[in-house]
């Protein structure tokens, strides 16, 4: 009796295994080769994922009002997703339960892991057709990352840098002159520490160490300044356990054991340490500007100091379209196409203060509001140019950033040495990469 | 009743046919068989479908490489073979074990404690019972937040209280050496009202007689408490020991809000093992094997708890 | 003893005792220098929670942490509400309470009376086999329940959060328990009289049930209330998240800002805590009552 039932639910399960799954197979079917056409009739509801917070949402829920009301066939939904760093896996999660959104934010280096899924809308075409879009008027670095294997996957959202911001409040209390676009590792060093004072709960300088991509990109930024690589040129090992991976690793111990760095949990606590003059500098993008504006600190911005050069990373992120039916599709063509033109975006940077995603916003006569409105931000447009390499795309990097970023923590937190946690993170990498992909 | 004694039944009763039964069908529709079957039938299926099919589903899962996404093929046993060397894996047990053994002797015991303490008739006896209580009643995402704030190493009000008594600093859930011991204090602070309950209810229950017989006996409080009480709190203690086991195992919610694992994987339970493998990393393969694992593991512990238990806790009835 | 009968029993860890005169030594019981720093640190991070939520911002990220903000901001608890869909947080939480106690009050009294009380075939096997289910520790079941619940269809629903928990053995055991405590003699009068087999359940046997059926909603109500990791597996979108997924999503919207995040987690936990505080007695046997097999 018992045995019978429980080949009855085995028999169950194992049919129901075989039927379960399965269900993206047809993504790609019902789009057209030609972008689709404005919509003009009917009402169509498309939905839009975003982690964007404080002014950055407040902007999102504007412009997504002001579309509302000038194109009344389509409404778009702005939904908060939570933190942007697990975007990828929440955006899986729901391609494998059958309702992706219609257009998501995802992180560049997530670019390659997205490509992959049939559910994706892939805009090559409808980009290099449609000449009005202006695809050549986004930077090469930012096109360069959304393009996998020839395919390109999204629209850049968000392009921006790292930079120094720095309180000059604080430096000139400690008798300091402001870092300038000279500056080197060395000067760098010497200001943190002197910024340090542990009695008045002072730090020179603030590091994301929660082990995520924030952690590793800053690492890449130290890594290509001091000259190094993050892969070999045929991509296929780990080039950042060189000499100049180490050097990296070991300015920051050094540094870190100086109690001379605040380490954020990634809960960007930083933020308000910074506003509250407890932190000497950042290394920080234009999304913390209108944070910093608001905190009355007297701020300064320049390049990241150098070693051999003074690169910075540049991480655009994309807005990535799914194939939810070519209504959908066609009003969320429709709504990026209106989200990335020069005039909204525009407005989008003067309500973030983020940077503008294509060159030809420079020209528009808003453009010196934007600037005015935020002193330094001139700066980040400018260190475009140090933005020369990005990271690798592929599928694995989520993988090896994982790696990276145990490695960096465990230095900083004072559990690992560079050499040995830089090898451990190189050989997990070397595995990672040597695996068959499927 | 008359008084005549009763005429035995005439013989010929005896040759009558018997009444019709009801036909087959009528007797299966009447019979308690089919009302029974239809009483539990909403039941038996819902927990046919939701319990049943996926215990043995996630088996069988356990033996495939699965991402979700509709794509398996069966692997056989290479999941349980990857996860005996996995050593990600095995820090995870490690933490795990690490934390039951410190969770639930604190718990149990310090709930006896208190159960005793608050079993007194003192003026505000009530008052302090609901503040015991009145942890348990917050969530767990919830306790995670206040604690996250609580043990913040610069805006947290316990380091302030260390910097006022001159103490130093720590850095609490930001350090790997720290965290997991953090995370036991956040959940004893929010489970302890539980024990408490579970104690307060066992004692009320000891019959007063026995405690004065003893003390007219001349037995000291203390020995009154650890030949009557302690005994008859066995079968409580039996079930708060398993209990909390099982829930100290399956440890998940408190670490998800506060430290996700971290620093440096220090705070990496099983089951937050088991979700980044299923759900970010979307190995639903590996993740099942993990949810076997800790199902064996759990089964094995209780058996035991219970076996000892068996000869070691007293049922009065 | 306490038993499973005692949940008819009113006076049950009678907790409204009024306290007897007694001589001390000291003015107060020695029992107060035990109880009362416990109950601090058992209350103060709620107090606290509290005062930070009515704090500025530069208040609430200070260090030392202020004690005494400079006024009440209630306002925190508007822009908290506004800034993520906290009314809809409740709802679906609502809706995901009410419909699983609902469904366990209903399928698992009619399962438990049939053990209890009917004979049918394979009854005591089907029993023991629905008992086993709660020995597996929930976990094991996560992967394939989401993958049966998208294979209907709803991922990402309220539905898709109940469907699941609509019955569970644990209501089974229990009740069934608490039904055979029942005297049998009501039940086989009202079986003369030609009630049938449900009007029994529904007439006689339910109301004399109250206590049970109220312990189980209580346990299953506080259950699915504080429910977390289901929902974060199977809900995507910020607007179907029931309340506790939706506080971990505000934390994700306010990691910095500490009286928002405050107000928003007394926000989550007022309506568990009043109802708690309001029917103190219910909760409390509720909770005793797992301690009783």
């Amino acid at each position: 009796m018992r045995r019978a039932g429980f080949l009855v639910a085995l028999g169950a399960a194992l049919a129901l295994a075989g039927c379960g799954g399965g269900s993206g197979k047809k993504g790609s079917a019902g789009l057209s080769a030609s972008a689709p056409k404005p919509i003009t009739s009917g009402h169509v509801n498309i939905t839009v994922w975003e982690g964007y917070t404080d002014s950055e949402a407040n902007t999102m829920k504007r412009l997504a009002a002001e579309f509302n009301k000038t194109h009344p066939h389509i409404t778009v939904t702005p939904q908060f997703y939570g933190n942007s760093d697990y975007a990828l896996q929440k955006v899986l999660a729901a391609i494998a339960g059958g309702n992706p959104p219609d257009v998501s934010y995802l992180y560049g280096s997530n670019a390659a892991n997205i490509a992959s899924t049939s559910k994706l809308v892939p805009l090559t075409n409808w980009l290099n057709q449609d000449k009005a879009f202006g695809w050549d008027h986004f930077y090469p670095f930012e096109r360069r990352v959304a393009t996998v294997n020839g395919k390109v996957v999204g629209i850049p959202a968000l392009v921006d840098n790292l930079a120094l911001v720095y309180n000059k409040t604080l430096f000139k209390q400690a008798g300091l002159s402001y870092p300038t676009k000279n500056w080197t590792w060395a000067d760098m060093k010497r200001a943190a520490l002197k910024l340090t004072n542990p009695a008045k709960k002072q730090f020179g300088w603030a590091y994301v160490n929660d082990a995520s991509e924030d952690t590793v990109w800053r690492f890449w930024a130290m890594l290509w300044q001091a000259g190094g690589h993050i892969l070999t040129p045929d991509g296929k090992k780990a080039a950042f356990d060189s000499a100049a991976g180490i050097q990296a690793l070991d300015y920051l111990q050094s540094l870190s054991k100086a109690h001379a760095i605040y380490l954020d949990n990634g809960s960007d606590n930083y933020l308000p340490l910074f506003g509250a003059g407890h932190i000497g500098m950042l290394w920080t993008g234009p999304w913390d500007l209108e944070q910093i504006r608001q905190s009355k600190v007297d701020y300064g911005v320049t390049d990241l100091p150098a070693d051999k050069n003074h690169q910075t990373i540049s991480g655009p992120d994309n807005w990535v379209m799914f194939n939810n039916g070519s209504k959908r599709v066609a009003a969320a063509w429709e709504f990026l196409q209106w989200f990335t033109s020069p005039k909204v975006d525009l407005q989008w940077c003067l309500g973030t203060g983020d940077l503008p995603i294509r060159d030809d916003v420079q020209s528009l006569p808003g453009f010196k509001t934007y600037l005015k409105r935020y002193p330094g931000v001139e700066e980040w447009v400018h260190n475009l140019t140090n933005s020369k390499q990005t990271r690798p795309v592929s599928v694995v990097y989520p993988k090896i950033s994982t790696a990276v970023g145990q490695a960096v923590q465990g230095v900083l937190l004072g559990k690992y040495q560079p050499k040995q946690a830089l090898a451990q993170a190189a050989q997990t990498t070397n595995g990672l990469l040597s695996a068959p992909q499927g | 009743m008359s008084a005549v004694a009763e005429q035995p039944r005439p013989p010929a009763a005896r040759h009558q046919p018997p009444p019709a039964r009801p036909s087959l069908l009528k007797r299966l529709i009447g019979s308690e068989h089919l009302a029974g079957w239809m009483f539990v039938a909403p039941a038996v299926i819902l927990i046919a479908i939701f319990f049943l099919i996926p215990i043995g589903w996630s088996l069988i899962l356990s033996l495939q490489a699965n991402n979700l996404l509709g794509s398996h093929h069966y692997v056989g046993f290479a999941n349980y073979n990857a996860l005996s060397k996995d050593h990600v894996f095995r820090s995870a047990v490690g933490h795990t074990v690490l934390y039951t053994v410190i969770f639930v002797p604190i718990s149990v015991i310090g709930a006896l404690g208190l159960a005793v303490a608050l079993n007194r008739r003192i003026r505000g006896i009530r008052f302090y019972r609901l503040a015991v209580f009145t942890p348990l009643v917050t969530s767990t995402v919830a306790t995670g937040i206040l604690f996250l704030w609580l043990l913040d190493p610069t805006f947290g009000l316990v380091n302030y209280v260390l910097h006022a008594v001159g103490l130093p600093q720590q850095q609490f859930l930001q350090s790997p050496s720290e965290a997991l011991y953090c995370i036991v204090a956040m959940t004893v602070w929010g489970w302890l009202g539980f024990d408490v309950i579970v104690y307060l209810a066992a004692l009320q229950g000891i019959p007063e007689e026995l405690m004065e017989a003893a003390e007219m006996d001349g037995a000291s409080r203390f020995s009154r408490f650890r030949t009557i009480v302690l005994p008859l709190l066995s079968p409580a203690t039996l079930f708060l020991v398993v209990w909390s086991t099982i829930n100290a195992l399956q440890l998940f919610d408190e670490i998800y809000v506060t430290t996700r694992g971290g620093p440096l994987e220090s705070t990496t339970v099983i089951v937050y093992y088991l979700y980044q493998q299923a759900f970010q990393y979307f190995n639903a393969g590996y993740g099942s094997a993990i949810a076997y694992v800790l199902f064996i593991g759990i089964l094995i512990i209780t058996l035991v708890q219970m076996w000892v238990g068996r000869r070691r806790v007293y049922y009065t009835s | 003893m306490a038993t499973i009968a005692s949940l008819k029993d009113d006076t049950f860890l009678a907790i409204d005792d009024p306290p007897p005169a007694r001589r001390r030594r000291l003015p107060f019981s020695p029992w107060h220098l035990v109880l009362a720093p416990v109950a601090v640190v058992m209350l103060v991070p709620l107090v606290w929670m509290v005062i930070l939520s009515l704090e500025t911002k530069s208040e609430a990220a200070n260090f030392p942490p202020v004690l005494f903000p400079s006024g009440l901001h209630f306002g925190n608890y508007v822009t908290t509400w506004n800034s993520v869909p906290f009314g809809d947080f409740f709802l679906n939480s609502l809706a995901y309470s009410a419909a699983t106690v609902a469904g366990n009050l209903l399928f698992c009294s009619l399962a438990a009376y049939a053990f209890a009380r009917l004979k049918f075939f394979g009854r005591d096997v089907l029993f023991v086999v629905l008992l086993a289910t709660l020995m597996v520790p929930y976990q094991v079941l996560l992967i394939p329940t989401f993958l049966i619940v998208k294979d209907i269809g709803m991922v990402n629903s309220v539905g898709g959060l109940i469907m699941p928990n609509l019955c569970s053995a644990f209501g089974i055991f229990m009740l069934r328990q608490f039904f055979r405590t029942l005297p049998v003699e009501l039940e086989e009068a009202a079986r003369i009289d030609g009630t049938s087999r449900l009007g029994i359940l529904f007439k006689i046997v339910l109301p004399l049930s109250l206590p049970a059926l109220a312990t189980l909603a209580i346990i299953q109500f506080m259950w699915s209330w504080n429910d977390f990791l289901w929902p974060l597996i199977i809900i995507n979108s910020a607007t179907r998240d029931p309340l506790q997924l939706g506080l971990a999503t505000l934390q994700g919207a306010h990691y910095t800002e500490w009286n928002l995040l405050m107000a928003g987690t007394v926000m989550s936990q007022i309506p568990m805590l009043a109802v708690f505080l309001i029917a103190q007695r219910w909760f409390i046997r509720s909770i005793a009552f797992t301690g009783m097999k």
